[in-house]
Order: structure tokens, then sequence, then C-alpha cells
């Protein structure tokens, strides 16, 4: 073996060993919470044995209202917020990238601009705007957590669209047009199937922020039938939390992780049966960070 | 179907500060195949999509049987484009690619059922029907975006380089299978290339463009054999110029001193005095030994011969130290001249073309074609 091609090979195992050690990192967090929801004592640092305790009967996670309405009420928000961000964000992004006008590239700019503001500031703002201003139908509470973590999750949408869009050329449409179809059809009937990959992966990220969003959500929540699974934890860590915490992370953590990957495949699929000018798949970086 | 009449007068577009078509006359008659013949950004694809509705001119207007169509939005337009890219929906199968445009005109089932069985059977893809576009060749998509625009009964076909993305052998036989299916459904194809060879092989008549303009309307053989202009003459095949001064002549005829001899020119503008340009096609260029002058001869050197299969090209150095080049057929005797050798080159004065202007203006001739065309379609 020439010493290049060992140098070469060499560098090929540090790469492996930099991924695994990532992948080992991330996931151990992740790990040890749900290995702790099956500890026989209280506690969640020191384990003692194995029980089953705080996932069925009178002290698991689902007998205690103040995790299961958490739970409803975050699938809720997140259920609400892609609802709303992934139709809105793809109809703003064919607006912004089909648009010659002179005024295009600022706008494109601006509606980008809440992914640099931090999260903090944009809640701050929010929650000022929602006090001190009387909005009809914002208010503390689900609608403002609604309407904040749309604020914040439209811009992840718009950068997910507009990266296919550009990989879709106009002669499909023009294409379209030119055998009959008026431009709302166009839209509906070739447009919206062609950007099936990118809404669906809007959707699972969508559905993955506003799931682990938490600074949003707390500053525009009000009593505690709006509190999130995120702003449970945070609370619930300070104080005596059971193992049955840890149980409830792990749920979440499933189900982001599940979701994801269905996304994901059903995106493959997609994708593999268009194949438009090697569209590059969005990165689908979702971090089961509900857990920690 | 008659009808498919196209009069454009004095279309003009500009992109930014760059006049893409400027200020172009153009007709295309009823039924016949209309090339749009021109190098990338002479304005070809402009034009089509400006009668495809997809640009908006600047000036001028489109005349479609008489109608004026510039406020027609595309999809209401009664032209079908077949795109450059093809423009398949990925999304669809080949029948529904088919089936689009009449699923927007709402016929009836059984209606769409049987047009769209006999379109896909004009072009020859009936048992590919399920197929989705990725699984058929550059070829067959051709076909499909080609029975997609022709179900739609369209007056007027227009056709965007749709040859481009294939392979030579492939592009020859599709040629002929255009032309045919030209001449079948019997509608005006308005087709844009930049390939002089699928123009000239494929056109009633082409008209050849550059910068934004129009250089040359007429038959191949007339934008062949008469190039009225340098630039005519230099886009439909090689350029064989002659830099020559125009002295004399009688009627129909023209003596050009090029250095020391004296050639006799019958064809284009023999009326020209003074600096000119000549023409001579390569095909029409004979190569005679050193030691037999003649008239319309001038000696040179055989500075290459290239082997092209069918011909083989010799590129000659005259006295002067202008080339010109020489197809000889190769029949299969050896070829009697080698790189270097001395040879006599006749340029017979029936293939000898002087260009007017320099060669960069439109002769009258070609005006005359224009204005008789016209003419033609006011009595018809």
């Amino acid at each position: 073996m020439s010493s290049r091609l060992r140098h070469v090979c060499w560098g090929k195992v540090g790469l492996v060993t930099i991924v695994v050690l990532y992948i080992l990192w991330s996931l151990a967090p992740v790990a040890i919470a749900f290995l702790f929801s099956f500890n026989a004592g209280y506690s969640r640092s020191t384990w003692q044995g194995f029980s089953l305790q705080w996932w069925t009967g009178s002290k698991s996670v689902f007998n205690l209202p103040i995790y299961t309405d958490a739970i409803r009420h975050s699938m809720l928000l997140a259920v609400l917020s892609v609802a709303i961000t992934v139709p809105l964000g793809v109809s703003l992004s064919i607006f912004l990238s089909r648009w010659r006008g002179i005024t295009a590239r600022p706008a494109s700019f601006l509606a980008t601009v809440p992914l640099v503001v931090p999260e903090l500031v944009l809640a701050l703002a929010l929650f000022f705007l929602v006090t001190k201003v009387n909005l009809p139908i914002v208010t503390l509470g689900t609608s403002g957590q609604v309407v904040g973590q749309v604020t914040f999750i439209l811009p992840l949408v718009i950068v997910i669209t507009i990266g296919r869009l550009s990989s879709i050329p106009t002669g499909y449409e023009e294409a379209a047009q030119d055998l009959g179809a008026s431009p709302p059809q166009s839209f509906r009937l070739v447009l919206v199937p062609l950007l099936q990959p990118a809404i669906l992966a809007s959707a699972i990220v969508a559905f993955a922020v506003s799931i682990d969003d938490f600074v949003i959500t707390q500053y525009m929540s009000s009593t505690s039938s709006t509190q999130s699974v995120p702003m449970l934890i945070y609370t619930a860590t300070r104080g005596g939390a059971t193992p049955a915490l840890n149980a409830m992370a792990t749920i979440m953590a499933v189900t982001t992780i599940l979701i994801a990957a269905i996304g994901f495949v059903l995106y493959r699929l997609l994708a593999r049966r268009e194949q438009i000018a090697d569209a590059p798949a969005p990165a689908l970086a979702v971090t089961p960070e509900g857990a920690r | 179907m008659a009808g498919g009449h196209i009069q454009i007068t004095d279309l003009s577009k500009v992109f930014g500060d760059v006049p893409a078509v400027n200020h172009i006359d153009l007709e295309m008659v009823s039924g016949e195949f209309f090339s749009m013949l021109g190098p990338s950004g002479c304005g070809k694809t402009t034009t089509l999509r400006m009668i495809a509705g997809f640009e908006d001119p600047d000036s001028g207007q489109i005349l479609l049987d008489g109608v004026d169509i510039r406020r027609t939005p595309p999809h209401k337009r009664p032209v079908n484009t077949v795109f450059q890219a093809y423009m398949i929906f990925p999304h669809l199968n080949v029948y529904e690619n088919v089936a689009f445009g009449l699923r927007r005109q709402r016929v009836g089932k059984d209606e769409l059922r049987r047009r769209v069985g006999a379109a896909l059977e004009l072009v020859q893809l009936g048992e590919l029907a399920k197929r989705k576009p990725q699984q058929l060749s550059g070829g067959q998509q051709q076909r499909v975006a080609l029975a997609r625009a022709l179900i739609l009964e369209p007056a007027v076909l227009l056709l965007d380089e749709p040859l481009g993305a294939l392979d030579a052998k492939l592009r020859h036989q599709l040629q002929d299978e255009l032309k045919t299916l030209q001449e079948t459904v019997g509608i005006t194809f308005v087709y844009v290339t930049h390939d002089q060879e699928e123009a000239l092989t494929m056109s009633d008549r082409i008209a050849v463009m550059s910068h934004g303009s129009v250089e040359q309307i007429g038959t191949p053989r007339e934008v062949y054999d008469e190039p009225a202009t340098e630039f005519v003459a230099d886009f439909l095949g090689v350029s064989n110029l002659l830099s020559a001064g125009a002295v004399s002549g009688g009627a129909g005829e023209c003596l050009l001193q090029v250095g020391e001899f004296t050639l006799t020119a019958r064809g284009g503008d023999t009326a020209a005095r003074g600096q000119v340009k000549c023409v001579v096609r390569p095909e029409r260029v004979n190569l005679k030994p050193a030691d037999a002058p003649g008239p319309n001869r001038l000696p040179g050197t055989v500075e290459r011969l290239v082997y092209l299969g069918s011909a083989i090209r010799a590129i000659v150095r005259l006295a002067t130290g202008q080339t010109l080049q020489s197809l000889i057929p190769s029949d299969g005797r050896p070829v009697a001249f080698e790189q270097g050798s001395a040879v006599q080159v006749e340029l017979p004065a029936d293939a000898l073309r002087v260009l007017t202007g320099g060669g960069r203006a439109v002769t009258p001739h070609a005006e005359d074609v224009l204005s008789d065309q016209l003419e033609g379609a006011a009595d018809a």
C-alpha cells in the first residue's frame, strides 16, 4: 500500500470517528432520559432498579393531568402552526420567487428577517405588542402562542420552499398555460404537485420547531392551561419532578423523530418520483431537543 | 383546416437595454413550415415567445388570421408550443400529459379517450401511454411534447429547437418525421433553430436572423444558393468569402480584380462597383493542376486536407493571402493533391456571387422576395 493511499484511509477513519462520536454525543442524553423513565425510585439521577411505574399506574405520565394537558396543548399548537405556516409560507414563496417586480429582492430579504432576529427579542417584541396594543383575536394564551410560533416558523418554510422553487423551471407553468390552463389552474395542477416534497419538508420542520419551541411559547402563554411540554419540563426540573417527566420527554422525542422519519421517507419517495433537475433535498435538521 | 396565417409588423422587444428583437416584419403563410434560423441571441426565440404570449412586445403587431392577439393571454391563444426542454409534466404519465389540454377544455370522456389515443398513434407512442416521463428517452419525450401540443388542433404550432437535445442520428430521423407530420396535419409550423441543416431540410421558407433583425427570407435554396449578406453566407455553411475590386462588366456580369488576376462573376449584385465581397460555395470550388491556368482560375497552395467522410475539404491559400475552401467528393479515387502542393483554384462565374455593401445590407433582391410574398398573400 502506498503512503498516499494510507493517508487517504486515515482521513476516512478520522471522519467516520467524528461522525460516530457526534451521533453518540447527541443521542446519549436522550437515551439516558429514556432509561431513567424506568427507574424504580423517585430520582432522575440515581439508578434504583427497573420499574414501569412511570409509564403505567397512578403515578404514570398518562395519569397526571398536568402532563397530559401539556402534551395535548403542545400537539394543538404544533398542528395549528403547521396548518397556518405551510399554506401561507408556500404562497409567499411562490409570490416572492415568481414575481419580478423591483421590490422582490427587499421583500425576500424582509421575509427571512425573523430567521436572524434572536428568538428572545422576537418574543419580547410580540409580548409588548399583544399586551400594550389591544389587538383583535390575538391575546396572551393559545392565540398569541400560535401567532408567535407562526411568525418564527414562517421564514423556515419560505427558505425551504424557495429552494425547491428555484429548481423548478418556469417552463412547466408556461407549458400549462400554453395548453390552456389559466394562471390559477397552472398553479394548482402543475406547481403545487411539483412542490409536494417542499411542502412535506416544511410541514415536518414546522411541526418539530413548534413542538420544541420554548421562548415564544412561554412569553405568549397566559394560564397553566396554555402550558406546553417544554415549558413544563423547564419549570418541573426546578421543583421535585419524578421520572414521569422523563417518560413525557421520551414521548415527545419519539413523536418528533417518528414524524421526521416518516416525512423523510415520504420525501425521498416523492423526490424520486419526479427527479427535477437534481433538486437538492433540503436538510431535515430535526434534533429531539424536546427531551432535554 | 385553413388559417394559421401570421403577420408580424414592426415587432420589437428590449430586455434591459439590449434589443432582443429589433423592428422585424415577418409573415408565415397558412400551412407552411417556416423556420427562424440564427445563432443564440439573434431574437428568434424571443419572437417565438411573443407569438406564444410569454413575452409582451414593446412595440409592433402580431396578427393571427387577421386578429391582433397582443392582448390575448397565452392560455387563450390558438397556438401551441413544443418547448426546447419539452417541459413534460414529471408528475403525470404520458396519457395525462397529452390529455392535459383537452381536460382544460372539458371535452367529454369518450371524446377525450378517442382524441388522446389518436394523438398518441400519430406520434407512435400508443403503447407507452402509462409510462412516466422519466422512463422515456429524449426522442420519446419529444414526441409526447408534439402530441400534447397537436391534440389541441392549434392554428399554428410553435417549435423552439425541439431537436436540440437529441443525438445526431435521432435528429436526422426526427427531421424527416417532423416534416412528414407537418404535411399530414397541414398546420403552420413556426420552427426556431440554430442548426442550418435542420432548417434547410425541413422548411418551406427560412428567415435568417442576426442581432434581432431579419437578414434574409427565402426558400432553403434561395438562402443557401443566393445568400444576400455576408452573415447569411457565413451562417449557412462555410463562408468562402473573397475580397475583390469590382471594376466593370456587361449585363448580369461583373469583372472582379483579385490581385493581378481577373474573375468574372455572374451571381448576386453584379451592378456593384468598388471594394466588394464575393461568396462561393465550397462544393463549387474546383481544384485544377498547377500547370493549367485558365479563365476564372487563381493560383494557390493546398494548406490542409480534412477527411469528412462523404467529402474531403481542402483549404487553399491563394497567392493574395486569402484562404478558400473546396469540397472534393470522396468517390473512391485518390485525391490528386496533397498538403503543400500548388494548385489552380477554379471559381466558376455562375458560382461567384457578389454581395452588396460589403455584404452587410439586405440586397434589393431579398426585399423583392419579401414584397412579392406580401403581395401574394394580400391577393390570396
